[in-house]
């Protein structure tokens, strides 16, 4: 089984792309538009400079080679909410070209193309069966992001998507509702031909709409039929896709040059644009660079960036093991206190020098490293931490054994960590419990 | 005559001559400096704009195109649009989808076109300037039949913000007059940057220093196929420049007869996509009938209202772009434009300027243009193509009289963003050459 | 142009056309395109020239603003409650 997607991604710019007129919410249909968004003759556009520098980010986030120089096309084609009946989209030499993306680190997804275009206005349906158009999104930038068919199973679509729209998300400022409002053109091949569902809106109907095309075409060749190459449409409420175009009938888009528009020499822009490292490729990195389990980098980076660079600043300065002990330990678990708390997180940094210089013992750390971060009062810390560590010590000592399961799984912690939880009578917090325990079987490996 | 004769006389010249599709209705010229009339592809905040179709009837801009409103802030009094071929399609404005302009020199002959009621409002009212625009000689065609100086500048010289497109790559707004003087005067009126047009944004600024042309160049293919009336009015003109002091050589260029069917795949590969707006929603004609679903009721709104000539382009301009054409067609006619470019870059090296006849004929009878093919229309524009495809600034004089009385005029073509040459041989041309008018009665 | 292609073209472009045009259209057609094989033997170009002359790094900047009042732009239409209206979609 063969699934490419194509991905639609609003661009947060403030104003259209090729006109002036606002992105915001509109007090009513059709009141933030113009000659230009609404087609009209002699209007001519103008193109959004953000548009460009937003498309330049999400190629070199996806490892596409941008192209030093771009220019647009005309996509001719008949429907209400297409104001021109022309779509301004890229054609040849789109922004970028032949990236990489690696599905939780390691299933490398390539990446055809990313362009950007317009969107078209919003129809809707009447009564007495004409539409009702309301082009206040027409001339909303989108980014279309093209995958190759490396896709395998309608799950893993959905959730590359939302590894996708994370890294996006930390690299441009795209809408809360994201992952619902994505849109997407799904093409799906079971046997030989391909299937293309048009415009799937949200990550769970897309897994839905892929899953229904699975057991659809699976069962038309079990029963010795042929899929026919077609162009469906997914009904979100009853669940199913429908046929909406066969080959043949396929729209002749008749690219052609946008002429009033010209090129755009993008070498420089693009050489001056960074972009932060998105969340996966940094989870990657910080397993392989301090070797640490793929699964601690991911808690690191997905609890919050910020934990994973001052991981990254602790292993710098104290080596992986201080990093690991101190800042996936304590610092980690208490990294929700520390946000209500608005406590300074460089602090952190001093008790950690001051443990490594030998100042304070292993428990003084720890304790001082969450009062810190939840402002709690030292002196009664110690007393509790005193106790926790102490029924914790004890039951070690009563079942030495835990060491050496620990050892071959860390889930032999859990009895520990069960006991402690039973016989403290609710007086410590799960975190604090599994670090307490964690930390104590550590330190006598 | 005056403006406030012009303009009360407004009325029963059109009834003649038909040159505006829609007018001004005032006859006190109030505090304004001069007239102008505009091609009816401009928008118009006060009147009626439909580029000679059917399918915009009823459609009133809400903005001014930026040459209209340049001229008004230069204190120019708008007072017609005038009648074109539909969307600019057709070389004698007889593809009009309302009043087909009659020439003044003969009623029964056209004006040319597609800026034909351009042409033939400058012919007839003095003290008038009239906007035209080019896309493949809908200046310079019309100028030489009605006997008057056309200019289309250097495309981007002028911004195209409310100019109704035919070819976007093409389209060129310029000026049509009487008076060679004119040419100067109004297109450092409306040329300029203008942040609503990208493609305005790029120009150098306009020179006036009055350079002169010391020598042009004929090129060989533009000689051919002339009419006897044609090639006569040319040779002496030839005669004349070398008089003036200025040195004629024949020279050969090629790509020249490359560049017609090249033209015509991109003005209407263009034209094409262009035209797909017009639906019956929005704006013009919205009667269609709402039983039918949208594909129905687009094919059954724009068969209505769109004429003849402008389904043909449609047609040709939707396949010559279309998947397995494209590369044949629309791809190779781009190439063919950079041929030509080159072409005019080498020659123009050594020579001031091009030129040519600008139509191979006189201003043909209307009954002779009904007979001829939609190819032999094509074909008619050759001498005006291929400096229109090259975006070079080209401009029309008045040189001669057929034996059948009616104008004859030549095309100088020059080269990119130096339109002064052109300027100042209109002003020069018009101290030596006498324009013979039009007898005008209302 | 066969029957066939103009009947395509017609229907991409979204133009109805009568058994007559399509004789008429198809002929011209064929004439037209005949002549247009002068192309075949054209030279090339490697230059792309979207324009005539160079049109380059034109843009704006994202700052939004409105010259038009909408109400004004939507005069002339076919509205109802703000929205335009258009043919049924199925």
């Amino acid at each position: 089984m063969k699934i490419g997607l194509e991905i639609h991604v609003q661009l947060p710019t403030k104003s259209k792309m090729f006109c002036s007129c606002p992105t915001t919410e509109a007090p009513g249909p059709n009141t933030h538009v113009c000659p230009t968004c609404l087609g009209m003759p002699g209007s001519r556009p103008v193109l959004n400079r953000k548009v460009l520098e937003y498309g330049i980010m999400l190629a070199k986030l996806l490892g596409c080679r941008v192209n030093d120089t771009v220019w647009f096309s005309r996509k001719t084609y008949f429907y209400p909410d297409m104001s021109k009946s022309v779509q301004i989209t890229q054609y040849d030499n789109p922004i970028g070209e032949g990236g990489v993306y690696y599905l939780n680190g390691k299933k490398p997804i390539r990446i055809t193309r990313i362009h950007v275009e317009e969107d078209p206005g919003k129809t809707k349906r009447v009564g007495d069966l004409s539409s009702l158009v309301d082009y206040n999104r027409s001339g909303i930038p989108l980014a279309e992001i093209v995958t190759e068919p490396d896709i395998s199973t309608p799950a893993e679509a959905r959730e590359f998507l939302g590894q996708l729209i994370q890294d996006i998300r930390c690299v441009i400022d795209i809408p809360g509702d994201g992952e619902r409002s994505i849109r997407c053109d799904c093409n799906i091949s079971v046997g030989k031909e391909r299937v293309e569902v048009k415009n799937v809106t949200g990550l769970k109907n897309v897994e839905r709409a892929l899953t229904y095309e699975v057991v659809r075409q699976t069962k038309v060749l079990k029963a010795g039929g042929k899929i026919d190459r077609e162009t469906r449409r997914f009904d979100e409420e009853r669940g199913v896709t429908i046929s909406v175009r066969k080959k043949e009938f396929e729209a002749d888009y008749g690219y052609i040059d946008e002429p009033d528009l010209g090129i755009y020499h993008i070498k420089e822009m693009a050489e001056s644009i960074r972009i932060r490292e998105s969340p996966q490729k940094m989870t990657a990195r910080i397993a392989g660079q301090y070797g640490i389990d793929q699964k601690m980098a991911k808690q690191l980076v997905n609890t919050s960036v910020e934990l994973a660079e001052l991981f990254e600043t602790v292993a710098g300065r104290h080596g992986t093991q201080n990093a690991v002990k101190w800042v996936a330990g304590p610092v980690s678990s208490n990294w929700k206190a520390l946000e209500t708390s608005g406590a300074d997180v460089n602090g952190v940094m001093g008790i950690i020098d001051r443990f490594a210089a030998g100042e304070i013992t292993d428990t003084e750390c720890g304790i001082e490293i969450k009062c810190l971060m939840t402002g709690e009062d030292i002196e009664s810390a110690k007393g509790a931490a005193g106790d926790l560590d102490k029924i914790v010590s004890d039951y070690l000592d009563q079942n030495p054994g835990i060491i050496d399961d620990y050892r071959k799984n860390e889930k032999a912690a859990n009895k520990a960590i069960g006991f402690v939880m039973k016989n403290s009578g609710g007086s410590y917090s799960s975190a604090e419990v599994v670090e307490a325990v964690k930390r104590l079987i550590e330190s006598r490996m | 005559m005056s403006m406030k004769s012009t303009l009360e006389n407004l009325e029963s010249v059109n009834s003649k001559y038909f040159m505006f599709h829609a007018k001004t209705s005032d006859t006190d010229p109030g505090d304004a400096k001069f007239l102008f009339s505009a091609k009816d592809n401009l928008t118009s905040k006060d009147m009626e704009t439909c580029a000679g179709s059917r399918i915009l009837e009823g459609y009133f801009p809400a903005f001014d195109a930026t040459a209209i409103a340049k001229m008004r802030e230069a204190g120019g009094k708008l007072i017609g649009k005038t009648n074109m071929d539909e969307f600019g399609f057709g070389t004698f404005s007889t593809n009009s989808g309302f009043e087909v302009p009659r020439n003044p020199y003969d009623l029964e002959r056209a004006c040319g076109g597609s800026s034909g009621g351009s042409a033939c409002a400058a012919a007839v009212f003095e003290d008038h300037v009239s906007l035209g625009v080019s896309t493949g000689g809908s200046i310079c065609c019309p100028a030489s039949f009605c006997g008057v100086y056309g200019i289309a500048p250097t495309y981007g010289r002028v911004s195209r913000y409310g100019l109704i497109d035919y070819g976007n790559s093409l389209d060129k707004i310029g000026v049509l007059s009487a008076r060679a003087g004119d040419l100067r005067k109004y297109i450092n009126v409306i040329a300029g940057r203008d942040e609503r047009d990208p493609t305005s944004c790029v120009q150098p600024e306009l020179r006036n220093e009055g350079r002169r042309m010391r020598s042009v160049a004929v090129p060989r293919e533009g000689v051919e196929g002339l009419s006897k009336d044609v090639e006569s009015a040319f040779n002496a003109a030839l005669d004349e420049l070398r008089r003036m002091g200025i040195e004629v050589e024949m020279v050969d260029m090629p790509s020249l007869k490359y560049a017609m069917p090249a033209y015509y795949v991109l003005a209407t590969s263009e034209a094409s996509t262009n035209l797909a707006r017009y639906v019956g929603m929005r704006y013009g004609h919205q009667d269609g009938d709402y039983s039918l679903k949208f594909d129905d009721f687009f094919s059954d709104v724009r068969s209505r209202y769109f004429g003849d000539e402008a389904k043909r382009r449609i047609l040709l301009g939707t396949f010559t772009r279309m998947a397995g054409y494209s590369d044949r067609y629309y791809s190779k006619a781009r190439q063919v434009r950079q041929v030509v470019i080159q072409d005019y870059k080498r020659v123009l090296k050594d020579h001031d300027a091009v030129l040519a006849p600008t139509m191979p004929f006189t201003a043909p009878r209307f009954d002779d243009i009904s007979k001829m093919s939609a190819l032999d229309n094509y074909k008619a524009d050759y001498l005006t193509v291929p400096a229109n495809i090259a975006g070079t600034p080209h401009m029309s004089v008045p040189c001669g009289y057929g034996s059948d009385g009616m104008p004859i005029g030549m095309q100088f073509v020059a080269d990119h963003w130096d339109e002064d040459v052109l300027f100042t041989m209109a002003e020069e041309w018009d101290k030596e050459f006498e324009i013979r008018k039009p007898e005008v009665s209302a | 142009m066969d029957r066939e292609t103009v009947e395509r073209v017609a229907r991409t472009a979204h133009i109805k056309l009568t058994e007559e045009e399509i004789q008429r259209y198809g002929d011209d057609l064929t004439e037209i395109l005949t002549y247009f094989e002068l192309l075949d033997e054209a030279p090339e170009s490697d230059e792309r020239g979207i324009n005539p002359v160079e049109i380059a790094d034109v843009l704006r900047d994202d700052e939004p603003r409105m010259d038009i009042d909408s109400d004004v732009l939507l005069r002339g239409m076919d509205t109802y409650e703000g929205y335009v209206r258009g043919p049924r979609l199925s």
